[in-house]
């Protein structure tokens, strides 16, 4: 990918051609306008998937469990 | 609802008053020993004494609503509006409930165990499902201080129980810092980090 930096809020990384030519394939008819939207929106995708690794959700069975738990110690009616 | 403020003994701090303070963490992660420490120095703080000192915690809950005030979350009653500027302690599951506003959190941390430990203390159980209890506390916890993170007009300090245990000075100084331009008798504060209440150790 090579993208030119606007006003230093950009900057520039490479991708193989290979990769990047299926990328512009796979973007056409969709909603990404360019080669660098559809990267960014991966990337973000990624990293925010590995913000929340390991943490699983809070279930409506666990949080009775907390409130069984919060009763028994007099925080809870 | 009667309750006691540190103000009302000749502590003079004032912090904003479009802002609540507040403490908060798992219960029994050292939340009363911090509402404890803020006293100390002389910073605001709110309680009622309906539930008292006990074995437990022998320095009193500093709680409010006689530590029942995730009820009154729960139902949407409690008024925080009268709070303002000052600090009240409100545990972790509560904080789901918060409204809209500006909030100032200190959030304790301790290690799970030792939380564990010491409320099956408390509440005189031995909890056959264990496991299960700590994942479910694991997730509270997790997910609560995710929220804290995004949540908007809300700034948080993350404090380890056993880190101010081990150096009450430095950590007791990112608290003032936190709290804002306002002189805390650190001294005091640090004095109230009292190791022989650390019982549940792991």
């Amino acid at each position: 990918m090579e993208e030119k930096s606007e006003e230093k809020k950009y900057t520039t990384i490479s991708i193989p051609t290979q990769l990047a030519e299926k990328i512009k394939k796979r973007i056409q008819g969709t909603g990404f306008t360019s080669l660098s939207s559809y990267v960014t929106y991966v990337l973000r995708e990624v990293l925010s998937g590995l913000d929340t690794e390991g943490s699983e959700e809070f279930s409506k069975e666990d949080e009775e469990r907390v409130k069984a738990r919060l009763r028994s110690l007099g925080y809870l009616d | 609802m009667i309750d006691k403020r540190s103000d009302e003994v000749g502590r003079i701090m004032k912090l904003r008053e479009d802002t609540n303070y507040i403490v908060s963490g798992l219960e029994r992660s050292g939340t009363s020993m911090m509402m404890q420490v803020l006293a100390a120095g002389g910073v605001p703080i709110a309680y009622s004494e309906a539930r008292k000192p006990d074995v437990h915690n022998p320095k009193g809950y500093y709680e409010l609503a006689g530590g029942k005030i995730i009820n009154r979350l729960i139902q949407g009653t409690f008024p925080f509006e009268s709070y303002k500027g000052t600090f009240i302690k409100i545990t972790a599951y509560g904080l789901s409930y918060l409204p809209k506003g500006f909030y100032k959190i200190i959030y304790m941390e301790r290690n799970l165990e030792e939380v564990l430990d010491s409320m099956e203390t408390m509440a005189q159980i031995t909890d056959e499902n264990r496991e299960k209890t700590k994942q479910s506390f694991k997730k509270l916890n997790e997910k609560i201080m995710k929220d804290l993170k995004t949540k908007k007009h809300t700034e948080v300090l993350f404090m380890n129980y056993n880190d101010v245990l081990k150096d009450p000075r430095t950590n007791i100084e990112k608290i003032c810092q936190f709290i804002g331009p306002y002189h805390c008798d650190t001294p005091k504060m640090i004095a109230v980090v009292d190791n022989t209440l650390y019982r549940q150790r792991r």
